[in-house]
Parts: structure tokens; C-alpha cells; sequence
């Protein structure tokens, strides 16, 4: 396998995933898992709450390594990688944790210099302007020396998403960027997350439940469920919403209760 | 490779500084533009701009940049325009941005007024000795409050648990005891027997100038039961027991559990705390007694070392050693218990926010669990005194 998918040739795609198994030692969550995210595109994953959208998001980025079957970045197979070309490929994304995690011993503005100054040449003044452009993007600039817990949780979420940005990475995971901020401050951050993919052709994917967010900003999405462990739908969100013959798909489109499905 | 690989993209410069005379400047940016490629570059370009600012006229300088040769920019890129236009501005300089690619200059506009992105420094201002020295103060009278608020609390709890036995979360009891006791076993008796060795060896040696090794044996039991065994016993407690109490309790602090618990309509302290002190009550008498046999057996075969038989030791022991006196050492040690198990709980309920404030609590716990230990140490050598117990 590492032949085929050590090849620079081989990436036509953002991501590549085949025949991924995602579990924890005998549970298994989600099996044979194949789908690609194009360059610049924005790709969301939905599913109800325990699908293991975030055990899949975890695994796309090497975090948990899959029970089987491979991740390609950029043409790399970050399964199969190791040592310093596994670091490589860390660097060339960004990761938005659910709860932020933000390094609660730095104020802000360290928090989104800390990864500059481990992986570039720039002095501290240069860090600190791009810094402020990341924490400019998400509404935070005022706020570049409070330490995160001073501020609210959708702050800090929004901030987690500064941090990420920091090295400008060719693709963003975000975990439920949306969750837990107010419907203007959303707004806002669906604009950005557009901008950015169509000004600086950033691909992003983002595990989100926010149906209104999702219709304005994804380009595809994939549908999990915890019953069928895979995927039960894919494609344009809205398409989706107007045509799915799938009644789990209409009825998560469509905001149903369960009990009048039942 | 598409991924961007920081060695192979700074082989040439991307950006280049030429200047025509003192009035006029060019920045011609070509290749990749990201944060890897920057490095270095951007310091040369603005020592380059600032020199030449310096050179100029007052004002009118102008600066050009021609970003026609790039082929790929990014924030970083962004951030690095900024920089120079900011540096033009703030001498009254102009700046022109030419070829840059439209969807670039879309972002650019974002950070309108540039401005804000560099805010004046402010100083902090400094905290005079009168008003460290009052803080200082102030922080020693809270904690102080805190502790005697704590105590009561505990106190009016252990009294309401002792009348409703059945409603006091015995699980949590029979954990924390399993944790404190049983797993501290080992460690106990490794330093136990340690200090029944050295004890007896070291006062060996002065004792046999004068051949008065028979007394040794039962001068080493006296120390150990009374004193040494409770002390390492609650010293070891307070490193292993009342941290973790801290760290626990501190942790669920931290993720709202114990607001969770008030709300709930639940005390924490009957919640938390009374099944921790509990089972610091029940362990440490225990776990001293455990200490002192083997302390004592190791001082018995460190004498045999030196020719003094099992019996004669055992003999001079039961001379000297009381059931009071061992009695003593252990209500001094179930002192300790209380002590130590409720400082690591009160350290816990005082934690602040974020990871570190867990491992502050942690550490405080040992240190004024080991200071409370002396400070009960010395009342209670002083009562025994006082009363001959």
C-alpha cells in the first residue's frame, strides 16, 4: 500500500481516505469508509450525537490511529507515517478541538504565536502582527491578553480557531466551530471560514449540527450513522434536504422529532 | 510536493529590496509567500524600508509593491504587507500595493484600519512594597478565614454524618480508604523498615563507646511509637493521599462538578469531603501501627547485628514501652488523619481555574498538610508534657 500512496502524483485531493475501520479495540464505530475532500472545498460531516463524528475527525488527522484502512493528506498516508514525516504533515493542517484547548497558562495572543515559534523564522514582533491578523479574523482583537479563562466558552472556540490558523495550514479541521456562539457571531464566522476558502483556498472540514451554518458554507457534506457504522448519505446539503429518498436523512434535514417518524 | 516544506522554499529570497533614489522605493515579491518563506526575509525588507525612511525627505516617500510574480500567498503574506504599509504610514510615507491578485486584496481589506492591529504597549503599573506587604497580608487573612470556615463546615458535617450513618456515601468511603490504606502498604513499610534501620544503627554506634547497647533497642521502640512512626506515616499520607484528594477535587472544580453538587441541592463538603476524612480517620492509626512493627523488627535485626539477641531486645522494649504510649502515637495519628485528608480536600475546593490551578492545589495540599503535621506535632508534645500522657 505505501507504494500507491507515497506518490506526489496522488494528490488530486485534500484528503483521501479508503477502507477506513474507526473504533476503540473491539468497538467498532464506522467500517469501509471511502471518500475524498477536493482542494478548497468545504466538507462537513454530520450525523447525530455518538455516530463518532469526532472518533472520525480524530482519525483524518493522525490523532487516534485507525483499526484499519488509510488517511492520505495531501497525497501522504498519515497512517502509515512516522518520526519527523509525520511532523511534516501535522504542520500543513490546523485542528479546532471541541472544547478549544487552549493552553490555559498563556494569554491569547501566546496561545496563537506558541506554534509560529516552534516552526518558523520570524522574530516576535512579526509573530505577534500575524497573531493579531488571525485573532482580527475571528472578532478577538481586543481581547489578545486575556488568558482563556477570562473569556466565554464561544470565545475561546473562536480563539481555537485563531491558534489553528496560525501556521496559514492548507486545511482546517474544526470540531463544531459553531456550537455554542450566538447566531451573529456564527454568521460571522461562516463568512470567514468562506473567505478564506475562496480567497486563500484553504480546505476546511468541519463537524457541525448547525443545519442553518451548513447550508451557507458546505460544499459537501457526508452524512454518518451509528446504526448503518458508515455513511448514509453524501453530497450537497440542500440537494439533499429537497431530494433524499433516506428517511434518517430527511428527518435529520427537516429537524423531524423521532416520535413522528415512529 | 504540496505540502510546504520550509527548507527547499527559502532557498530564494521571496521578497527584493531596491531602492531608485531617497524619495522612491521598490518590494518585488515573487514565489511562494507564506510563513515558512518570510522567515528572515521580512526582518531584511524592514531594516531595508527603515533605513531608507531614515535617509528620505520628512515626508512623500513611496514606497511600491509589486506582488505580480507570486504564485502563491497567505496570511502570512498578508501580515507581512501590513507590517511595511504601517511602517510607511507612521512617518507619513506612501505605499501602493500593484499586481497583487484580487481575491488576495479582498482579504486585505479585512483588517481595515490597519491601525488596530498595533496597539500602543502599556506599562503595568507597579505594585508599591506598602501595597505588596497589604496584599500579602490580605491573602494570609482570607486563607486563614477560608480554613476556620472550612473547619467548621467539617465539623458540623461529621456530627450530622455520625446521626445519619446510612446517609454518608460509604462507597466513596471504602474507595479513598482502599487508596490511602491498602495501596500505601508497601511504601510505608520500605520507609518504615529504613528508619527502624538507621535509627537503631546510628545510635548504636554512640551507644557502644560506653557499651550501653542493650539500651538502644528499647530507646529506638520509645521513638518509633511515639513519634516516628505517626510522623512519616502522615508525611507519606500527606504526599500521596492529600495530593490526590487535591488533584480530584480540584479537577471537578475546575469542570463546574462541584457547582453541579450545589445546585444540586448537595453540600460538598457532606458530599466530598466526610468520606475522605472518614477514611483518613480509619487509615492512619492503621497505617502507623503497620509502621511501627515493621520499624521496630528492623531495629531488632540491626541490634542482632551488633549482638544483641531477639529476647534481650524484646525484654528491654516491654520495659520501657507503655500500651500509653503507643495509645499516644496513635490518636496523634489519627490527628493527623483529619488534618491531612481535610487540607487536601479544602485545597481541592479552592482551586482555580484551568490545568494549573490543579497542580497549585496539588502542591499546596503537601505543604500545608506537612506544616499542619508539625504544628499538631508540637500541641501534642506540648500537652503530653504538660499531663504526662
Amino acid at each position: 500500500m505505501g507504494a500507491i500512496n507515497n506518490n506526489p502524483t496522488h494528490s488530486d485531493y485534500a484528503i483521501e481516505v479508503q477502507n477506513l475501520k474507526v473504533g476503540y479495540g473491539s468497538n467498532v464505530l464506522m467500517s469501509d469508509l471511502n471518500f475524498t475532500v477536493n482542494n478548497g472545498e468545504i466538507f462537513v460531516i454530520l450525523g447525530g450525537s455518538g455516530c463518532g463524528k469526532s472518533s472520525l475527525l480524530k482519525n483524518l488527522f493522525g490523532l487516534y490511529q485507525p483499526l484499519s484502512g488509510d488517511v492520505l493528506i495531501e497525497g501522504h498516508n498519515i497512517t502509515a507515517a512516522q518520526g519527523a514525516e509525520r511532523e511534516k504533515i501535522m504542520t500543513s493542517f490546523g485542528v479546532m478541538y471541541q472544547q478549544g484547548a487552549l493552553f490555559g497558562s498563556m494569554n491569547l495572543l501566546e496561545n496563537v504565536t506558541l506554534f509560529m515559534q516552534e516552526h518558523t523564522e520570524l522574530n516576535q514582533d512579526q509573530m505577534e502582527l500575524l497573531a493579531r491578523c488571525k485573532l482580527d479574523l475571528v472578532g478577538l482583537l481586543p481581547y489578545e491578553s486575556y488568558m482563556p479563562s477570562e473569556i466565554s466558552g464561544g470565545m475561546q472556540k473562536r480563539a481555537a480557531i485563531a491558534r489553528a490558523m496560525a501556521l496559514d495550514p492548507k486545511i482546517l479541521f474544526l470540531d463544531e466551530p459553531s456550537a455554542g456562539l450566538d447566531p451573529i457571531t456564527s454568521a460571522d464566522l461562516d463568512r470567514t471560514i468562506m473567505d478564506l476558502s475562496k480567497n486563500l483556498g484553504i480546505t476546511f472540514v468541519i463537524v457541525s449540527h448547525e443545519l442553518a451554518s451548513i447550508y451557507a458554507i458546505a460544499d459537501k457534506v457526508i452524512m454518518l450513522d451509528k446504526d448503518a457504522k458508515g455513511i448514509i448519505a453524501e453530497g450537497d446539503p440542500k440537494v439533499l434536504r429537497d431530494t433524499s429518498a433516506d428517511p434518517r436523512v430527511h428527518q435529520f434535514f427537516n429537524r423531524i422529532m423521532s416520535k413522528d417518524v415512529a | 510536493m504540496s505540502i510546504s516544506d520550509p527548507i527547499s522554499s527559502v532557498e530564494s529570497p521571496v521578497a527584493l529590496w531596491s531602492q531608485t533614489d531617497t524619495a522612491n522605493a521598490k518590494i518585488a515579491l515573487r514565489g511562494k509567500v507564506n510563513v515558512y518563506s518570510l522567515g528572515g526575509v521580512w526582518t531584511q525588507i524592514r531594516n531595508a524600508q527603515d533605513a531608507w525612511l531614515k535617509q528620505g525627505p520628512s515626508s512623500g516617500q513611496s514606497l511600491i509593491l509589486d506582488a505580480s510574480q507570486v504564485s502563491s500567498f497567505d496570511g502570512a503574506g498578508i501580515a507581512f504587507l501590513i507590517g511595511v504599509e504601517e511602517a510607511q504610514h507612521k512617518v507619513g510615507g506612501k505605499f501602493e500595493v500593484v499586481g497583487l491578485d484580487a481575491r488576495y486584496q479582498t482579504l486585505l481589506h479585512e483588517f481595515d484600519p490597519i491601525s488596530n492591529l498595533f496597539p500602543i504597549p502599556v506599562e503595568k503599573p507597579k505594585r508599591g512594597f506598602t501595597v505588596s506587604t497589604g496584599m500579602a497580608t490580605q491573602n494570609l487573612i482570607d486563607d486563614a478565614r477560608g480554613l476556620i470556615t472550612f473547619t467548621g463546615h467539617l465539623c458540623s458535617d461529621l456530627a450530622w454524618s455520625i446521626r445519619h450513618i446510612k446517609q454518608v456515601r460509604w462507597g466513596d468511603f471504602v474507595n479513598a480508604a482502599v487508596e490511602a490504606g491498602i495501596v500505601a502498604l508497601p511504601i510505608i513499610g520500605l520507609v518504615a523498615f529504613l528508619i527502624g534501620v538507621i535509627l537503631s544503627f546510628q545510635a548504636a554506634i554512640g551507644m557502644k563507646q560506653f557499651g550501653a547497647e542493650s539500651y538502644v533497642g528499647p530507646l529506638a521502640a520509645l521513638g518509633i511509637v511515639r513519634e516516628m512512626g505517626p510522623l512519616i506515616t502522615a508525611i507519606l499520607l500527606a504526599g500521596r493521599s492529600s495530593a490526590a484528594f487535591a488533584a480530584e477535587i480540584g479537577t471537578m472544580t475546575v469542570n463546574s462538578e462541584v457547582d453541579a453538587l450545589i445546585t444540586g441541592g448537595l453540600s460538598p463538603i457532606r458530599f466530598l469531603v466526610v468520606p475522605r476524612v472518614l477514611a483518613g480517620i480509619l487509615v492512619m492509626p492503621i497505617l502507623t501501627l503497620f509502621a511501627d512493627i515493621v520499624s521496630i523488627i528492623a531495629s531488632m535485626f540491626t541490634m542482632l547485628a551488633y549482638g544483641i539477641p531477639f529476647i534481650n531486645f524484646y525484654n528491654g522494649m516491654l520495659a520501657v514501652v507503655d500500651v500509653e504510649d503507643i495509645a499516644s502515637g496513635l490518636i496523634k495519628a489519627t490527628l493527623f488523619g483529619v488534618v491531612v485528608s481535610a487540607i487536601g480536600c479544602l485545597r481541592g475546593m479552592q482551586t482555580g481555574t484551568g490545568a494549573a490551578a490543579v497542580g497549585i492545589s496539588a502542591t499546596r495540599a503537601v505543604v500545608s498538610s506537612i506544616v499542619m503535621i508539625v504544628l499538631v506535632d508540637g500541641i501534642f508534645a506540648f500537652i503530653s508534657y504538660k499531663t504526662g500522657f
